[in-house]
């Protein structure tokens, strides 16, 4: 069976993992964007003349991986029962509901840049 | 050289907005035989033929968007602070976890879209495609709007 029959597993776990790093800092790596340096995990800058810490390619590396784990998981069940299950309806329908949810989520936790959260 | 990108970055979200759009309209706005106008045409695209056009250019959009986002956080976004705009920064923040999001849904956004289209995936080909358009109509305004307030670069 082609390994395309778990895109969408992966683009599901994409979202939710995503949405996991950013919330939780679960970055992969830390890019300090004014002394253009990379350090592996979540790093604090120790001066503020390292410029601001960038960990949104961190969560972007931590979700991928992840999801491509997810999504090799499932390539590998064997056909029949679990693998019918990866290929079950379900799959298309939380493609879409999934990420719309996400993104939902994406503008609860941001809303501190636009309302006076307590 | 930031200016270049960011120029680069732009046509390549127009390039995508269109195609987003035809894409979507066909899909959820068929276009029936025999209608004439401009809008009719604009709805009477094969949307199949639109897909690996839209992957390559969401990911050439984001790299793009990547290279130029460093100098976003240093220059655009401490502006902003000092301005004390959050509402600004707060929807190009939202722009960059959706275009995230987005990213990720493309590899199930062209495996719907494979010939022959699959007719159990109809609805999530429809409902993936238009959740695409929503996220680079979204980015596409914010990123022009921010851009209007600062401007780009050091």
């Amino acid at each position: 069976m082609s390994i395309a029959r778990v895109f969408p597993v992966f683009s599901v776990a994409f979202a939710v993992l995503y949405v996991l790093s950013m919330d939780n800092n679960w970055a992969l790596f830390t890019y300090l964007a004014r002394a253009g340096e990379f350090h592996p995990l979540v790093y604090a800058p120790p001066t503020p003349r390292a410029g601001p810490a960038m960990y949104w390619w961190g969560w972007l590396a931590t979700s991928a991986i992840g999801a491509a784990i997810v999504a090799g998981i499932a390539a590998a069940l064997p056909a029949g029962r679990a693998g019918g299950r990866w290929s079950s309806p379900a799959w298309p329908t939380l493609t879409w509901v999934v990420p719309l949810a996400v993104l939902m989520v994406l503008v609860f936790l941001l809303r501190g840049w636009f309302i006076r959260v307590a | 050289m930031i200016t270049t990108l960011l120029i680069f970055h732009g046509l390549c979200a127009v390039f995508m907005l269109g195609a987003l759009t035809h894409q979507s309209l066909s899909v959820w706005w068929p276009a029936r035989a025999g209608g004439g106008t401009v809008f009719h045409g604009f709805r009477a695209v094969r949307g199949a033929s639109y897909a690996n056009t839209v992957v390559v250019l969401y990911v050439a959009t984001v790299l793009l968007g990547s290279i130029l986002y460093p100098t976003y956080r240093i220059g655009v976004r401490s502006f902003f602070e000092d301005l004390r705009l959050s509402a600004a920064n707060g929807v190009f923040e939202l722009k960059e976890h959706f275009v995230s999001v987005g990213l990720g849904l493309l590899p199930a956004y062209w495996y719907f879209w494979r010939q022959p289209l699959a007719a159990e995936m109809a609805v999530a080909r429809k409902a993936v495609t238009a959740l695409l358009a929503f996220i680079v109509w979204y980015a596409f305004i914010v990123g022009h709007v921010v851009s209007s307030i600062r401007g780009f670069g050091p």
